[in-house]
């Protein structure tokens, strides 16, 4: 018996597919086939897609949605969620959005969008286990996280000693103990430095006090680390000096660091700024040289960080950051310091059309996709929800796909964005076919999940099914149906379930000697112990582990 | 290590096999101490090694506890799907029911509990102090730049206790987290940091500190402000009594390099008001700008950090929570357990914790008489001269239930059961009422 037949859509398959074609797709237990041999095959449920657009489901390969952080945003607002209200419906829980949703509003929102699955980039090893509870109640997608490791004492000491074996057992052990999904870089040896009260580090050779090693050290060690170990997703990066003028310098040392290995570059947008201008803090865009280097380099991959006007909340793990933005607004400011691991900062934002440094992040993050040249490298983020909810999607989407709509916003901006950003001499519009790429099935291959992003047989049974629509920005905010697992989770528009989705993990293995040293350094620092710090089997909804 | 006290019976019996569980989580105070090793006989404790007294003593009253009646109703014992179809047609017929306690049980019931309360159209109000909503109201107006216990431990050569008394209310405190520890960079210990004690009376806390500076009780959110308007470095224009005390503590503050601040505040104290917390909070704040300085509680006993954390990813509402709308709204930031009742604002009350409120107002006790009431928790069925309508027992958290609890920095860890449970979890009983409540609305 199959579950499902979305008959006569017109499928974007872009990994399978080098043009949309009208056809069929086959789900049985869960996962897409091949249409049937026999004309007696019958699928339980026939959706009727003559006339939609079909595609695999999408993936968000870098927002915050679950642990520390997120909740101590969703904590510190309830200004943010008064309006945005979610009333419960029959099966479904309630909750509120604004910036940082609730989680089973997260799970039903970003089904209604036609999403399938999200990659929360950023959890600290010790909030693991809250992670993994608010995953838990949050339905729909499947989820799975980064694990922050740029900044940890352990790993800083072995790379001091130059000790790679070590280094890549306990990045393999770290993972395993936490049921992470990769590894995340954030201000390698910054926040330390930041924690220690000693400012931070803005070049790549700069001392990380007190630990003997550079962030350069940091970079190369652990990308070793991850390509021995053959992670599916490389190493996921937010670089040095995230924000800050000049910043593009810092960028292409970083990737000229790094050249030889894979690497994701996370919400680049922000790591592309030219020089400070004399007497004010304007800079121009610097993308086009770094999107030249990652067009040359195929190992490396980015996400755009788009910022969208709009009131919003930012957080990061750099808590360096997080004390830069709560003295430039003034506003209220969230940080914590995780023993031994890494930091936290949370501070509302609102990103004005009317500031010029407002107004230039946004057009340097359409520049990125417009010039990168292989959409595969490119993924559509927002950095959710630092540049803008997740929900700005369809907005982004129908930016890149028109130009006309993209040059009348650009030439609303004020004047002096114009001088700085050459966005608009860009004629590129995406098609059909290339949003398919960067919203799924490009995600899904920087993630290394065969299994997603497409709809060969073998697939998992992840659709989403469009109305087709000149405004583009109304087609992908209300896709029709969308099928989870071959279940149809949202039908004619409405979210109809309350499934809970699975939580992708690696656990790769490692040499068990590491775990009596970890251990040692353990019992001395942390103030948990040692045997109550790896997540537990219960913590974890649904796990489905994913390669090596 | 002690045999355990003489068996009171002189029947002949085998001696039960001796058993310990290690890494056991500690919930009688708010340091959630997590390296308890707890000796049994059979299902008796007979030791608990790491423990202070008063966790030893948790321990050792947990075990003496009489086996429970699982159910009753009216104070009368009955079966436990008894108690259960009368819950579910107490919560069926009430138009305004509240959901209160939640503090005291693991994280994964008081998920099942706003499940509940989701379903219900119900208020959610966390068992918690009035100096709680102060620190819950300040968060929300400002903020707070923190820290886990693990960095104070490595990194703190200043640590202040401002109206927090942890030698006598959170014993292991001082030894585990905040001042004894050697840590990566304070490898002297104590030694290497100076404890300052800012408080009404001169505390157990304030014996052993290098300085104690006596504020009191309704002026600390005035020395709050006065120390940060001295650590910007601006003069108060008519200096108040103990200025220059100020004037010091501001400069060791501002010269720390790594500084931590721990706050717990009495119900009598000014701590009840979200000002003094967000003036704690704003202090810390600037002291930011010359070093580094963190703010943290002392926690609460239980696991009133988990159902916060719970209450606000499930609902976006960290204050509490009211679902009679059929979505989320925030309560309001003064509404407590007592002013509902006293305003006859519910009909009904489900208390998941120990049992029904105490401590309340003549007119709040006299309303709670007259509304049914429910009580799921480990001395649910206790004898009481006012038993709910309906009792349900549960498991002990912390001592033979399953499931996880958040210390108040944040940091999730799972209890380990010492025996196994004689009664069901509270999460488990909860769902039950929720099936019965889903299928009386399909009846319906």
């Amino acid at each position: 018996m199959y579950d499902l037949l979305i008959k006569g859509g017109l499928i974007v398959d872009p990994a399978n597919r080098p043009e949309p074609v009208v056809g069929d797709v086959w789900i049985r237990a869960g996962k897409v086939v091949d249409s049937p041999d026999s004309p007696d095959a019958r699928p339980a449920r026939t959706v009727d897609a003559r006339g939609y657009v079909v595609m695999p489901g999408g993936i968000d390969v870098h927002c915050h949605i679950a642990g520390s952080k997120v909740n101590a945003a969703r904590a510190l607002r309830p200004e943010d969620h008064r309006a945005n209200a979610l009333k419960r419906g029959p099966g479904l829980r309630s909750g509120t959005s604004g910036s940082t949703p609730s989680t089973f509003a997260t799970g039903y929102l970003y089904a209604g969008l036609g999403y399938t699955t999200a990659l929360d980039a950023s959890i600290p090893p010790l909030s693991a286990r809250l992670a993994h509870h608010e995953f838990a109640d949050t339905p729909l997608i499947d989820k799975a996280f980064l694990v922050l490791m740029g900044n940890n004492h352990f790993l800083m000491d072995r790379l001091r000693s130059g000790e790679e074996g070590k280094v890549r057992d306990a990045v393999a052990w770290l993972l395993d103990a936490t049921k992470g999904f990769g590894v995340k870089v954030v201000n390698p040896g910054g926040i330390e430095q930041w924690k220690q009260g000693r400012g931070n580090v803005v070049s790549l050779d700069d001392d990380v006090a007190s630990f003997g090693v550079t962030p350069r050290t940091i970079l190369t060690g652990l990308a070793r680390a991850i390509d021995a170990l053959g992670l599916p997703h490389p190493m996921h990066l937010h670089g040095l000096n995230l924000g800050i003028p000049g910043n593009a310098a810092t960028t292409l040392d970083t990737l000229r660091a790094l050249d030889g290995h894979r690497v994701h570059l996370a919400h680049v947008q922000f790591h592309s700024y030219g020089d400070a201008e004399p007497k004010t803090s304007l800079f121009g865009s610097r993308v086009g040289e770094i999107a030249d280097h990652v067009n040359s380099h195929e190992g490396v991959t980015v996400d755009v960080g788009q910022v969208m006007f709009g009131e919003t909340t930012s957080m990061t793990a750099d808590g360096a950051v997080g004390h830069f933005l709560a003295r430039l607004t003034g506003r209220k400011w969230v940080n914590i310091d995780v023993e031994m691991e890494t930091g936290c900062g949370v501070v509302p934002i609102t990103y004005s059309d009317k500031n010029l440094v407002h107004a230039l992040q946004w057009a340097i993050g359409l520049e990125w996709f417009l010039r990168v040249d292989d959409p595969w490298r490119v993924a559509l983020s927002t950095d959710h929800p630092n540049g803008g909810s997740f929900l700005s999607y369809p907005r982004i989407i129908a930016l890149l796909m028109d130009r006309g709509l993209r040059d009348d916003a650009f030439n609303a901006l004020p004047e002096g964005v114009r001088r700085r950003s050459g966005l608009g001499d860009l004629s590129r519009e995406y098609s059909l076919w290339e949003i398919a790429v960067i919203t799924r099935a490009g995600p899904a291959r920087m993630l290394g999940l065969p299994d997603k992003g497409h709809l060969g047989p073998g697939a998992d049974g992840d659709v989403t099914i469009y109305a087709p629509d000149a405004d583009k920005e109304r087609m992908f905010e209300l896709p029709r149906y969308v099928v989870k697992a071959g279940a149809v989770i949202v039908d004619g528009g409405e979210v109809r379930s309350s499934e809970v989705g699975r939580t992708l993990h690696v656990s790769p293995a490692h040499d068990p000697a590491i775990e009596a040293e970890i251990k040692d350094w353990f019992e001395r620092d942390y103030t948990l112990q040692f045997a109550n710090y790896p997540v537990a089997s219960e913590d974890v909804a649904n796990p489905l582990e994913c390669g090596p | 290590m002690s045999s355990g006290p003489t068996p009171a019976s002189s029947e002949p019996r085998t001696t039960p096999k001796r058993r310990s569980v290690a890494d056991v989580t500690c919930l009688a105070c708010g340091c959630l101490c997590d390296d308890l090793t707890v000796m049994l006989e059979g299902d008796r404790v007979v030791e608990v090694l790491s423990a202070c007294e008063v966790g030893r003593s948790w321990f050792f009253s947990e075990s003496g506890r009489e086996p429970a009646i699982a159910a009753s109703i009216e104070g009368k014992p009955v079966s436990t799907e008894e108690a259960i179809a009368r819950a579910v047609s107490v919560l069926g017929e009430a138009r305004s029911p509240v959901v209160f306690g939640l503090t005291r049980t693991v994280t994964e019931s008081v998920r099942e509990a706003l499940g509940l309360a989701d379903l219900l159209g119900a208020r959610v109000v966390l068992d918690r102090s009035g100096t709680d909503l102060g620190r819950v109201s300040a968060y929300q107006g400002q903020g707070r730049v923190t820290a886990t216990l693990g960095e104070v431990k490595n990194r703190a050569d200043l640590v202040v206790f401002w109206g927090a008394d942890p030698v006598r209310t959170h014993p292991r405190h001082w030894e585990r987290y905040s001042v004894e520890p050697k840590g990566r960079f304070v490898p002297e210990g104590r030694a290497g940091r100076t404890v300052v004690v800012v408080d009404a009376e001169k505390t157990e806390t304030a014996e052993r500190a290098d300085r104690f500076v006596q504020v009191p009780a309704d002026r600390h959110l005035e020395a709050l402000a006065t120390l940060r308007m001295l650590a910007r470095g601006k003069t108060p224009a008519r200096p108040t009594a103990g200025f220059e005390t100020l004037l010091g503590l501001a400069d060791l503050m501002k010269r720390a390099r790594y500084g931590a601040m721990f706050v717990q505040g009495g119900e009598d104290s000014g701590w009840r008001s979200g000002a003094t917390w967000e003036a704690a909070a704003r202090l810390v704040r600037v002291l930011n700008d010359f070093t580094r300085f963190v703010l943290l509680g002392l926690g609460a006993a239980g696991n009133l950090a988990g159902a916060e954390a719970a209450l606000t990813w499930q609902s976006g509402y960290l204050q509490g929570v009211d679902f009679r709308l059929g979505h989320p709204s925030p309560l309001d930031d003064l509404v407590t357990i007592d002013e509902l009742l006293k305003h006859r604002e519910i009909d009904a009350v489900l208390v998941v914790g120990d049992g029904l409120p105490t401590g309340l107002s003549d007119q709040a006790l006299a309303h709670l008489g007259s509304i049914p009431s429910i009580v799921i928790g480990s001395r649910a069925t206790a004898v009481s001269d006012s038993p709910p309508t309906v009792a349900l027992a549960t498991w002990t958290p912390g001592f033979d239930a399953r499931g996880t609890v958040v210390r108040t920095d944040g940091v999730a860890i799972r209890t380990r059961p010492v025996r196994d449970a004689r009664l069901p979890g509270d999460g488990e009983l909860i769902r039950k009422i929720v099936d019965g409540v889903k299928q009386a609305v399909k009846a319906s």
